[in-house]
C-alpha cells in the first residue's frame, strides 16, 4: 500500500491532466480550492492562521524590532551599540557569556542526571520503579522558581542544612546554586526524552556486538551511545533553551550573577525601558533560535531510532554492577533530595520565621487565602478558561497538520510551536508592544481577510459578493465615522437589536436554523451589557460578607461571570463574521444581500471601534498568553494521537457511508480522546505555572499568583512564598487527579482500548 | 459489463521532490455483475491501488470508473455503494460488535428495528450470532475479520472490495475463511473485487484472475485460462511453477507441430495457428507436464529430489538446463537420488506455446 495520504473530498471534477508536473502557483491555487470547497475545514485554516498571527508573529515582530526604534520612533541601535561600547561594554557581555555559561552547565549535568535516571529505570531493574518516575516528574507540576525557593531554605545562610545541621556559613547564591536549581527543575524533560529512546532502543543489537566480541565498554561506546546521541543532543538542545529563558529561579538565587533574562525584567519593570528590553530579547533570541534550527535539521535527521514505534518487549538489565548500582544510588539520591526540597516548601510555610523560629503558625496561610485569594483565584480561572480554548486550538491545528495536504502547512507547524519555543520574556513584551496601543492597521487587514473570506461563503453569486463587500464595508465605516463618541455599550445594545430584528424575520420565512443562530448572536451581545446585572449583585453580596476568604472570593466571581460576555470588538467582530457567513449561505437568494449587508456590516464598525486590539490590562491577554504558551504541547498530543489512528479505520468510516464530519465525530475524536484530556490536564498544569509570559501583563484587577510572588516577596518573604507554591502544587495536583479519574471512568467502557489495534 | 475501468492511469509524485511514480498504467477491465474477481500480483504491482480507485481513496490520473453505466470518478468514498474489508480489518476499537456492523445503517439514520433485523441477519450469515455485545479486542483474529466481513455485506453493497483481508490469519484459517467467503460471495451473489499476492487464494476464490506486473495488467482470465495457457511469461511463472524449454520448429502446420528439443523431436497437438519452419520458440511445461519415463530417448541427471509426502520433487538436469519435475503417483514406492540418469517424457498435448 502506498504512504501517500488520500484526501477527504467533497465534490471533484475528474482531473484528466498530463502526467507533466503542474507548475507550482497553479498547483497552490488549486489546492487553495479545494480547500475552499470544504467550509469547515477552511474555516479551520483561516481559524489557526489567524490565531497565529495576531498571537504569536505579530507580537514577535513586535519585540524583535521594538529593540531597533526609540520612544520618538527613530531607527536607533543604541542597545545593541553597547556590547561593544568600551563603557557599557565588558558588562553587557559578561552578562551575555554568564548566560550562556548557565545554559551549557544546566543542559549538560540536567541530561547527565536525565540519563541516568532513565538508564536506571530501563536497564537497571531500579526498585520501586514507579515512584521514582513519580517523583521526577513532580518538578514539571511546580511553580518555577519552588526549588530555588527551598535550596535557599535548606542551603542558604540560614538554612536548615548548611546554617544549622552543619554550621557552615554558606553562600548558596550565584552560578553554583543557579545550576543545582535548574538541574533539578529540568532534567525530568531529559530523562523523558532518553527513556523513550531507551526503551526502543533494540536489544540485539547489543546482543550482536557481544556476540562478536566486544567487552560492555566497548558496546556501550560503539554501539549504544551512538544510536542515543539524537535523545542526548535533543535534550542538550531543549535544556539549554529552557534554561536560557528560566526567569523564576535566577530571580530568587542567582545572587550577584545577572543574566539575560533577569536583565530583561529589570529593564521593563525598573526602568520601563522598552527598547532596551526588546534589544535584549533579540539577543537573547539568537541563541534560541539557534539552538531550534540545530535542533531541526540536524538532530532530527540523525534519528535512527524512531520514537514514534513500540517500545522493543524485553527487559534488559544491565550485566555490570558497578554501573547498575551507580545509577540507580544516584537516583535514589535525587529522588530524596527532590521530596526533601519540596518536603520544605510544603512545611516552611506552616513555620513563623524558618532558620530562625521554627514555631508552627497558619499565619502564612490565612494571609494567602484572604489578601492573597484574589491572586489564587484570578490564576485558577483564568488557567482553567485557556486549558479547553488551547485544547481546541491545538486540536484543530494538528488535525490540519496531520491529515491535510496544503501550501503554508509548515508555517502552521512552525508558528504552533515558535509560542512555546521562544522564551517567556519575549513574548511578554511582544504582547505589550503589539496590545497596549490600538492598532488599526492590523484591525483593517484582519477586516479584509475575514471580509474576503465572509463573503466567499455568504453567497455563490459573484455579482452578490461584491455588492456585499462594497454595501457592507460602507455601513460598518459609516457606523464608525458618523458616531465617534458612542460608545461600546450601547453601539451594542443597537446591534443586539437588529440582529434579533433579523433573526425574527427569518423566522417568520420558516428559515429555522437562521433564526436560532442569529437570535443567538443578538442574545450574545445584549449579554455584553445584560451581564452587569448578574454580576453587580454578586459584588454586592460579597461586601455584606466579612473581609476573609468568602468576601475575596465572591467579589471576584463576580468579575469572572463577565469574562466570557465582554470580549474585546475586535475578537467578537471575528466570531461573529465566522458564524454569520454560514448562517446567510443558507438563505434564500433574494434575501442575501440585506442580510449579508448588516452581517458584514455590523462586525465591521466592531473592527474600528475605540482602540482595535488594545488588549493589555484585560483578561484577554492573559488568556492569549496561557494558550501560545502550551499551544505546542496541545498540538503535539493532538498530533501523537492522530497519527496512531490507522489511517484505513477513517477509510473504513468513509466508504460506509459517512462524510468528513461525521467520521471526525464519531471516529476520530472518541479515538483520540484519552490523549486529548491527558493534554488538557498539561496545558492546565503549564498556564498554573506560567511565568515570564504573564510577568508583564498582570495588573491590579487581574493577578497571577506566580508574577505576585516576585513582586510582593518585600511583604510575604520565603514563608508566604511557600504558601502559595504550596496552594498552585496543591491545585494541579487536584486537577490531575481528577483528570485521571475520568480518563479511567471513560476507558473502563473499551476495556484496554489499544489506538494501533488494526495497523 | 457492470463495473469497468477504462483506461486507467495512476501516477504518483516520487518521494524527495523530483520524477513520478507510475503505479497503474492504461488498465482496461471489465467486470460483470456476480462475479468475484481477482487482482493478483507482487507486492507494488498496483492491486492495492486499483482496488483503492475503485473504491474512492486514490483519484485516477487518467481513465474512466463506470458502475452500471454511470461514471463515478467524481463521486468520494461514502457516496458510491460499495463496501470494503480492510487488510488490517479497521474495526472501530471504541464501539462493540453490534455498533461496528451497524455502523453504515447509522449512518443513513435507518430505524433501530431495521437494524437490528439486518444486522442479525448477516451476524448469522457470518456464524457470529450472539457476540454482539462483545468488545473487538476480546474477539481473535479470524472472528475480527468476520465482523469485518459482516460489516460490509449488512450495506447490500453494488460491488464489495476486498484487500488482502486474509494475509493476518494463520495458515489453517486462511483456508476455512477463503471457502466461507467464496461461498457468502456466491450465495449473495454480489460482485467482488479481491486483491491477494497469494496464487491459491486467488485460484480458489475467482471466477476470473487479473494478474498484474509493475502497474501493468498482464492477463485476464479464469484460473484454468491463467494456468493452462498464460500468455506471458511473467504470469507463466508467477502462478505456479513453470519450466521455459526453448524449441525450434520443424514442421509448422498447426493441428500437428514437430518441434525440436534437446535434439528430441516432438509432436506438439491442439495447437491452432501456423508457424514458419526454423523460427524459434518457448515452450510452457508445468512439473507435472513431466514424466519420469526410463524409457524415453529424453535422458537428465537428478540434481535435487525432496520427497514431500503427496509427491516427488525433482531437479533435473537435461542439457545444461535445470527443469523442475512432479512425480505424484501414488504407486511410485521409490525415489530417483542425486546424481541417477533419468529418463524424461513431455506431456506433448499439454504444453503450451508462449505467444510471442
Amino acid at each position: 500500500m502506498t504512504d501517500i495520504p488520500s484526501e477527504i473530498q467533497t465534490e471533484i471534477q475528474a482531473q484528466h491532466t498530463p502526467a507533466r508536473k503542474p507548475s507550482g502557483f497553479i498547483q497552490r491555487y488549486r489546492e487553495f480550492l479545494l480547500i475552499s470547497r470544504d467550509p469547515v475545514l477552511f474555516m479551520s485554516l483561516l481559524f489557526s492562521g489567524i490565531f497565529l498571527f495576531i498571537f504569536v508573529f505579530f507580537p514577535l515582530a513586535r519585540a524583535i524590532s521594538g529593540g531597533f526604534f526609540n520612544p520618538e520612533g527613530l531607527f536607533d541601535l543604541t542597545y545593541f551599540g553597547r556590547y561593544i561600547d568600551s563603557y557599557y561594554g565588558p558588562v553587557m557581555r559578561q552578562i551575555f557569556w554568564s548566560t550562556i555559561q548557565m545554559g551549557i552547565l544546566s543542559s549538560v549535568l540536567g541530561t547527565l542526571l536525565g540519563f541516568v535516571f532513565a538508564f536506571a529505570m530501563v536497564r537497571c531493574g531500579i526498585p520501586g520503579a514507579r515512584w521514582v518516575h513519580l517523583i521526577a516528574m513532580v518538578p514539571t507540576v511546580s511553580p518555577p522558581f519552588a526549588i530555588a525557593l527551598s535550596t535557599i531554605l535548606l542551603f542558604g545562610r540560614n538554612g536548615l542544612i548548611t546554617r544549622r545541621l552543619l554550621g557552615l556559613d554558606y553562600n548558596v547564591y550565584g552560578m553554583h546554586g543557579l545550576v543545582f536549581v535548574q538541574v533539578i527543575t529540568f532534567f525530568t524533560v531529559a530523562y523523558l526524552i532518553l527513556r523513550a529512546m531507551l526503551e526502543r532502543l533494540n536489544p540485539s543489537m547489543e546482543e550482536a556486538a557481544e556476540s562478536l566480541g566486544a567487552g560492555r565498554l566497548r558496546v556501550f561506546r560503539t554501539v549504544i551511545l551512538p544510536l542515543l546521541i539524537p535523545g542526548l543532543a535533543g535534550s542538550m538542545l531543549l535544556l539549554f533553551v529552557e534554561s536560557l529563558a528560566d526567569l523564576g529561579n535566577p530571580m530568587f538565587i542567582a545572587g550577584n550573577l545577572t543574566v539575560l533574562s533577569t536583565q530583561i525584567f529589570l529593564a521593563v519593570i525598573g526602568e520601563f525601558d522598552y527598547q532596551k528590553a526588546s534589544a535584549l530579547s533579540l539577543v537573547l533570541l539568537i541563541p534560541t533560535l539557534v539552538v531550534f534550527l540545530l535542533q531541526r535539521y540536524y538532530v532530527n535527521r540523525r534519528s535512527y531510532i524512531s520514537v514514534t514505534g513500540k517500545p522493543s518487549g524485553k527487559a534488559v538489565v544491565e550485566k555490570s554492577g558497578l554501573i547498575r548500582w551507580t545509577c540507580i544510588i544516584i537516583t535514589y539520591i535525587t529522588c530524596i533530595l527532590i521530596i526533601l526540597l519540596y518536603a520544605t516548601v510544603v512545611v516552611s510555610s506552616f513555620t513563623t520565621a524558618w532558620g530562625v523560629n521554627f514555631s508552627l503558625t497558619l499565619r502564612w496561610w490565612t494571609d494567602a487565602l484572604t489578601r492573597g485569594i484574589e491572586a489564587v483565584l484570578d490564576t485558577t480561572f483564568l488557567s482553567a478558561l485557556a486549558t479547553p480554548l488551547a485544547a481546541l486550538t491545538g486540536m484543530v491545528i494538528a488535525f490540519l497538520i496531520v491529515r491535510k495536504k496544503f501550501s503554508g502547512k509548515g508555517l502552521l507547524d512552525f508558528g504552533s510551536n515558535l509560542g512555546g519555543a521562544v522564551p517567556g520574556t519575549i513574548l511578554g513584551i511582544g504582547f505589550i508592544l503589539a496590545f497596549n496601543k490600538g492598532q488599526t492597521a492590523m484591525s483593517s487587514i484582519l477586516y479584509a481577510v475575514l471580509a474576503l473570506f465572509f463573503i466567499f461563503y455568504a453567497s455563490p453569486i459573484r455579482r452578490q459578493q461584491v455588492l456585499i463587500l462594497i454595501l457592507g464595508t460602507s455601513v460598518g465605516l459609516a457606523i464608525h465615522f458618523l458616531t465617534p463618541e458612542i460608545e461600546l455599550d450601547p453601539l451594542l445594545y443597537v446591534f443586539s437589536g437588529i440582529y434579533l430584528g433579523i433573526a425574527l424575520f427569518s423566522l417568520i420565512r420558516r428559515k429555522k436554523t437562521g433564526a436560532i443562530m442569529f437570535a443567538g448572536i443578538g442574545v450574545y451581545l445584549a449579554l455584553y451589557n445584560l451581564v452587569v446585572f448578574v454580576a453587580d449583585p454578586i459584588a454586592k453580596a460579597s461586601r455584606q460578607l466579612e473581609i476573609g476568604f468568602w468576601n475575596n472570593a465572591v467579589f471576584q466571581l463576580s468579575d469572572y461571570v463577565k469574562v466570557p460576555f465582554q470580549l474585546p470588538p475586535v475578537l467578537l467582530g471575528i466570531a461573529l463574521l465566522f458564524i454569520s457567513a454560514l448562517v446567510v449561505n443558507s438563505e434564500n437568494s433574494r434575501w442575501r444581500l440585506p442580510i449579508g449587508i448588516l452581517a458584514l456590516g455590523l462586525p465591521c464598525a466592531l473592527f474600528f471601534q475605540g482602540m482595535p486590539l488594545a488588549l493589555t490590562s484585560t483578561p484577554y491577554i492573559i488568556l492569549a498568553a496561557y494558550i501560545v504558551r502550551s499551544l505546542p504541547a496541545s498540538v503535539r498530543a493532538g498530533a501523537a494521537s492522530l497519527q496512531q489512528i490507522d489511517p484505513s479505520i477513517e477509510e473504513a468510516s468513509q466508504i460506509l457511508g459517512a462524510d468528513a464530519q461525521y467520521t471526525f465525530r464519531k471516529v476520530t475524536i472518541p479515538l483520540i480522546l484519552p490523549a486529548l484530556l491527558a493534554g488538557l490536564i498539561f496545558s492546565f498544569t503549564r498556564h498554573m505555572t506560567s511565568l515570564s509570559a504573564i510577568i508583564f501583563l498582570v495588573t491590579a484587577r487581574w493577578r497571577i499568583v506566580t508574577a505576585s510572588i516576585m513582586s510582593d516577596f518585600e511583604q510575604v518573604g520565603l514563608m508566604g512564598a511557600s504558601a502559595y507554591s504550596t496552594i498552585i502544587i496543591v491545585l494541579v495536583l487536584i486537577a490531575i487527579g481528577i483528570m485521571n479519574l475520568i480518563i479511567r471512568r471513560m476507558l473502563r467502557g473499551r476495556g484496554d482500548v489499544d489506538l494501533s489495534m488494526g495497523a | 459489463m457492470y463495473l469497468t475501468l477504462e483506461q486507467i492511469s495512476k501516477t504518483f509524485p516520487a518521494r524527495g521532490g523530483s520524477g513520478e511514480v507510475k503505479a497503474v498504467i492504461d488498465a482496461d477491465l471489465q467486470i460483470e455483475q456476480g462475479e468475484l474477481v481477482t487482482l493478483l500480483g507482487p507486492s507494488g504491482c498496483g492491486k492495492t491501488t486499483t482496488l483503492r480507485m475503485l473504491a474512492g481513496f486514490e483519484f485516477p490520473t487518467t481513465g474512466k470508473i463506470r458502475l452500471d453505466g454511470k461514471i463515478i470518478n467524481d463521486l468520494p468514498p461514502n457516496k458510491r455503494d460499495m463496501s470494503m474489508v480492510f487488510q488490517s480489518y479497521a474495526i472501530f476499537p471504541h464501539l462493540n460488535i453490534f455498533e461496528n456492523v451497524a455502523y453504515g445503517l447509522n449512518v443513513q439514520h435507518l430505524s433501530r428495528s431495521e437494524i437490528t433485523r439486518r444486522v442479525g441477519k448477516v451476524m448469522e450469515l457470518v456464524e457470529l450470532s450472539g457476540y454482539e455485545k462483545r468488545a473487538p479486542n476480546q474477539l481473535s483474529g479470524g472472528q475480527q475479520q468476520r465482523v469485518a466481513l459482516a460489516r460490509a455485506l449488512v450495506m447490500e453493497p453494488k460491488v464489495l472490495l476486498m484487500d488482502e483481508p486474509l494475509s493476518n490469519l494463520d495458515a489453517k484459517l486462511r483456508e476455512s475463511m477463503r471457502t466461507e467467503i467464496r461461498s457468502i460471495q456466491r450465495r449473495l451473489g454480489i460482485t467482488s473485487v479481491y486483491v491477494t499476492h497469494d496464487q491459491i487464494e486467488a485460484m480458489t476464490l475467482s471466477d476470473r484472475i487479473v494478474v498484474m506486473n509493475g502497474g501493468l495488467i498482464e492477463q485476464v482470465g479464469t484460473p484454468v485460462e491463467i494456468y493452462r495457457f498464460p500468455r506471458t511469461r511473467f504470469v507463466a511463472g508467477f502462478i505456479g511453477r513453470a519450466n521455459f524449454i526453448e524449441a525450434r520448429v520443424v514442421n509448422g502446420q498447426p493441428a500437428n507441430l514437430v518441434v525440436k528439443v534437446y535434439d528430441q523431436t516432438i509432436f506438439l497437438s491442439k495447437v491452432k495457428s501456423s508457424y514458419p519452419e526454423g523460427a524459434r520458440m518457448t515452450l510452457i511445461a508445468r512439473p507435472e507436464m513431466i514424466r519420469i519415463n526410463q524409457e524415453s530417448n529424453l535422458k537428465g541427471t537428478v540434481r535435487r529430489a525432496s520427497y514431500l509426502g503427496n509427491f516427488v520433487d525433482y531437479d533435473i538436469d537435461v542439457a545444461g538446463q535445470l527443469i523442475t519435475a512432479v512425480d505424484n503417483d501414488p504407486r511410485q514406492a521409490s525415489i530417483y537420488t542425486e546424481g541417477t540418469t533419468v529418463g524424461i517424457e513431455l506431456l506433448a498435448d499439454c504444453i503450451h506455446i508462449l505467444p510471442a
